[in-house]
């Protein structure tokens, strides 16, 4: 501003005009050019605006400051359209954090560049761990040892089927994208890549209706043994794509409809939050 | 109110890059209300004025190491505040205002007083006369990117008119306010 325009000073008549929009747009723009740069203006329509907007807006900024950066899964949860205390259920389960994501990439890729190194006649590594990764992820994301919320969510008016389902979906995911595409890079009959997937998926309902017996760590013990029994019993006399193929499938799926059967009754006859599962 | 403050708005901002709640209080209490009322001008909805401010100070939290101790601090958040404002747009088509530049006859007595003539650099002629002589889309246009800083991009998107359609219409209402202060005036001298 020139030298001509420093001492001037909009009197608080002609600002309560400003701020009622009182003034035509020639002098509303000259004035709010001019308290834009002028420190005591600005002051001024400081103590004429009401003091109660200023102090809502300042709880808003408070809030917005002091409130901490939510964590990766919980903000992606959030973005998807999840209610706030839906995503913090979801964010701290066990197998959503990147230690166990990693863990269970490293371990499909070993077992990928097996199948790879021993050109397509070793696929046991491969079959066995693929369905096992999202299984074991559903495992670890609840229970009183992986859970820290375990004390909250036992005592939460919050259906623990619909946190379990909840959590398995996570998993399923965030576990299933590289998965398949690890399935791509396996050798062997193209068909494969989407095979594993009939196990992988009938194992986790099985999972589930285990664990409402006996608890998701025996749970996924039994299923992981049961599931290693087969794939590691079929490389001995039949083909290595066997525990895949069309009549395991088969079964696979019945299995799959008796542990949805199974979690359905319990879910139906218990309603006891924190019992069902 | 001649206090020089001790402490200035630039100094302030690196202290909320430090993390200081206290300074980012003490740039609100000086900005606030300004950029409140500033703001209302241009917004028929009290609440979006109030989630714009605390959008904008919260950016400041945040990105304070971003300013470039260049410039004023005021022009920096009015900056903020208004691209904030503007990007609403996309979801409420109905919340920025382009203020009124058609005079009411009731105001027109009230306004051009000789106080008020100095906000408007006398010396330079009389520029609120050339800017009611420019037509609505020259208005708008000297509004958005003079008055209000925006670019010509982001103008575009305000007014829904393409970026070049604003570059000439501001050459444009440049060259007729030159000739506007340019030309004799009848008691100006």
């Amino acid at each position: 501003m020139t030298t001509g325009t420093e001492e001037w000073h909009a009197d608080p008549a002609l600002l309560s005009r400003y701020l009622a929009g009182n003034l035509d747009a020639v002098t509303g723009a000259s004035v709010e050019q001019h308290v834009s740069r002028c420190e005591t203006c600005r002051a001024t329509v400081g103590r004429l605006l009401e003091p109660q907007l200023l102090e809502r807006t300042w709880a808003g900024i408070r809030d917005g400051v002091e409130r901490p950066t939510p964590p990766y899964p919980m903000r992606v949860a959030r973005r998807l359209g999840l209610p706030e205390p839906t995503a913090v259920l979801l964010a701290s389960a066990a197998s959503l954090r990147a230690a166990w994501l990693v863990g269970a990439f490293l371990s499909l890729s070993f077992a990928t560049l097996a199948a790879y190194a021993s050109d397509g006649t070793a696929l046991a590594p491969f079959l066995l761990a693929a369905p096992l990764a999202p299984v074991l992820g559903v495992a670890a994301a609840y229970g009183p040892r992986q859970d820290p919320l375990e004390a909250l969510v036992a005592t939460a008016p919050y259906g623990r089927t619909r946190l379990i389902l909840l959590r398995t979906i996570g998993v399923l995911v965030s576990v299933l994208p590289v998965t398949v595409l690890l399935g791509l890079a396996v050798p062997g009959p193209p068909w494969l890549a989407a095979a594993w997937l009939g196990p992988a998926l009938a194992l986790v309902p099985v999972l589930l209706a285990l664990a409402a017996f006996v608890g998701p760590r025996i749970a996924a013990t039994i299923v992981s043994l049961a599931w290693s029994g087969v794939v590691l019993g079929s490389t001995r006399a039949l083909a290595p794509t066997w525990p895949v193929e069309a009549a395991q499938q088969g079964v696979y799926l019945g299995l799959a409809v008796a542990a949805c059967a199974v979690i359905a009754i319990r879910a139906g006859t218990d309603r006891q939050p924190g019992v069902a599962l | 109110m001649s206090s020089t403050p001790i402490v200035t708005d630039a100094a302030l901002v690196a202290a909320v890059a430090d993390g200081d709640a206290g300074a980012l209080r003490e740039l609100y209490e000086r900005h606030g209300a300004w950029l409140h009322a500033r703001l209302i001008r241009r917004c028929n909805d009290p609440e979006v004025v109030v989630e714009v401010v605390q959008d904008t100070f919260v950016a400041l939290w945040k990105d304070a190491r971003r300013f470039r101790h260049d410039g004023e601090v005021g022009a920096w958040l009015w900056g903020i505040a208004f691209r904030r404002m503007v990007s609403r747009l996309r979801s409420r088509r109905d919340v920025v205002l382009i203020p009124e530049w058609d005079v009411s006859p009731t105001l027109q007595q009230v306004m051009p007083s000789a106080e008020d003539q100095v906000l408007l650099g006398v010396e330079y002629g009389d520029l609120a006369a050339g800017l009611r002589r420019l037509s609505p889309e020259f208005r708008s246009v000297v509004q958005a990117v003079v008055l209000d800083g925006l670019t010509t991009k982001e103008a575009g998107r305000l007014l829904g008119v393409r970026e070049n359609t604003v570059k000439t219409r501001l050459h444009r209402a440049k060259a007729q306010l030159r000739a506007t202060l340019t030309e004799p005036q009848e008691g100006w001298r």
